[in-house]
């Protein structure tokens, strides 16, 4: 089975998974350690994962959020994202997918530009984050919004989906039209 | 890849089954007290949990039965599509939310037309809001008023800077024109003919003073008389130099 679906399998009781796909083990490691640490009143589950297909050998819970982790260092890390895009199946992008792009603090150090990844996101209506992952006060931030979001992509926040939580998060413009 | 699933129970302790408490009878009460509280709310957000996940997928069975259409579209008509249906969806949230604000303001009306008897108009909280409101309305609008006497006078400044701005523009293109009218005079003064022609008779004048003051040099020389020590004639010998720096 090498697509993943949203909506395959059962809800846990009160159980909310996310998958953190990405590059970068250490920061993915860090940064689901913090999203550990923050106190939600449901249960967290964390899956860390290179590439998508996953192995289907695992048996694991239902997914409810997938964020995709683009190093703006390094030219793979989006590559590898962008390969791993196609397989998910095309439902989870209503509000279940995710964008996070981390290390535009070092300028100097970036290789992609800020506008491809925004051109990702806009092309996957999906929103982009942007955070240092190196940094431990913007990691903890940031894993306080993704506990948030997963809560309500799981369906623990009662009046609020997925889907609304999207629209409420569109910005009003796309990427800029000289790049389009 | 894939690494190991990381559990973390983060709930509150709200775990069925009381296991072994120590201490006296009321603070075992108390504690189960507690506990059944907190196995109460765990059971209401477990109850709203399992509404909110049953409405998504009943959604989602909604969804994929309708049709989608078979033609193949271009991008530009999908973009243009959704975003047709996007706005639809934000026109439905605004009307509802418009909706429950006027309920609410109605709710509040009539709770409020209940109470109003048990209420005393001397002294009681919604009064004193209500005068806060009052004293905080004259407030909004007395800034609002000094705002928009500064952005007036603003306006007006910037208005009589323009002005100036023009006038100085005015100035300064008269001045150019001036000049260069001035210029253009200069010039064809330069090139009129007759300047021409007055240059042309003072070089020929200086020409024959230069050859006649030459033959008188000569004369002088050629009579071999000592001409240095006669003041005029000394004179005459050394006036060339005279006139040549005159030309």
């Amino acid at each position: 089975m090498s697509v993943l679906r949203p909506l395959d399998k059962l809800p846990g009781l009160n159980t909310a998974t996310i998958l953190l796909v990405g590059t970068e083990d250490a920061l993915l490691q860090q940064l689901a350690d913090s999203m550990l640490k923050e106190d939600c009143a449901s249960e967290l589950k964390v899956h860390l994962a290179k590439s998508l297909p996953l192995p289907s050998s695992v048996n694991r819970p239902r997914i409810d959020l997938i964020v995709f982790v683009v190093n703006l260092h390094s030219k793979y890390s989006l590559q590898n994202t962008e390969e791993s895009l196609r397989h998910v199946d095309a439902s989870f992008f209503l509000g279940k997918v995710c964008f996070l792009a981390t290390g535009a603090g070092r300028e100097s150090h970036c290789s992609i530009h800020r506008h491809t990844v925004v051109k990702l996101a806009h092309t996957y209506q999906s929103p982009l984050l942007y955070c240092d992952l190196e940094v431990e006060g913007f990691r903890a931030t940031m894993a306080q919004r993704l506990v948030r979001v997963l809560q309500i992509c799981a369906g623990h926040v009662p009046g609020v989906s997925a889907l609304n939580l999207l629209s409420l998060l569109k910005s009003s413009e796309g990427p800029s039209l000289e790049d389009l | 890849m894939e690494e190991q699933p990381q559990m973390q129970d983060a709930d509150e302790p709200a775990d069925s089954g009381g296991e072994g408490l120590a201490g006296g009878p009321p603070q075992v009460a108390g504690a189960q007290a507690a506990r059944s509280e907190d196995r109460m709310t765990l059971l209401i957000r477990l109850r709203a949990q399992t509404k909110q996940q049953l409405l998504e997928y009943k959604s989602m069975v909604d969804a994929s039965e309708e049709k989608t259409p078979e033609q193949i579209m271009q991008e530009k008509q999908i973009e243009a599509k959704i975003e047709d249906l996007e706005n639809e969806i934000e026109e439905v949230k605004v009307a509802f939310e418009i909706k429950k604000l006027a309920l609410d303001r109605m709710r509040l009306s009539t709770a409020l037309k209940k109470n109003l008897e048990k209420i005393s108009t001397q002294s009681s909280v919604l009064m004193d809001n209500m005068k806060h409101l009052l004293e905080l309305n004259k407030l909004i609008m007395k800034s609002q008023q000094e705002s928009w006497d500064l952005e007036e006078k603003l306006l007006d400044i910037r208005k009589k800077r323009l002005q100036l701005k023009q006038a100085s523009e005015s100035k300064l293109l008269e001045i150019q024109t001036e000049k260069n009218k001035q210029k253009i005079d200069l010039d064809s003064m330069e090139n009129s003919e007759r300047i021409k022609i007055i240059r042309q008779n003072l070089q020929m004048e200086i020409k024959i003073t230069t050859v006649i003051q030459h033959v008188f040099q000569n004369l002088i020389l050629g009579s071999k008389v000592n001409w240095a020590e006669d003041p005029a004639l000394k004179e005459i010998v050394l006036q060339l130099e005279k006139n040549v720096d005159m030309m």
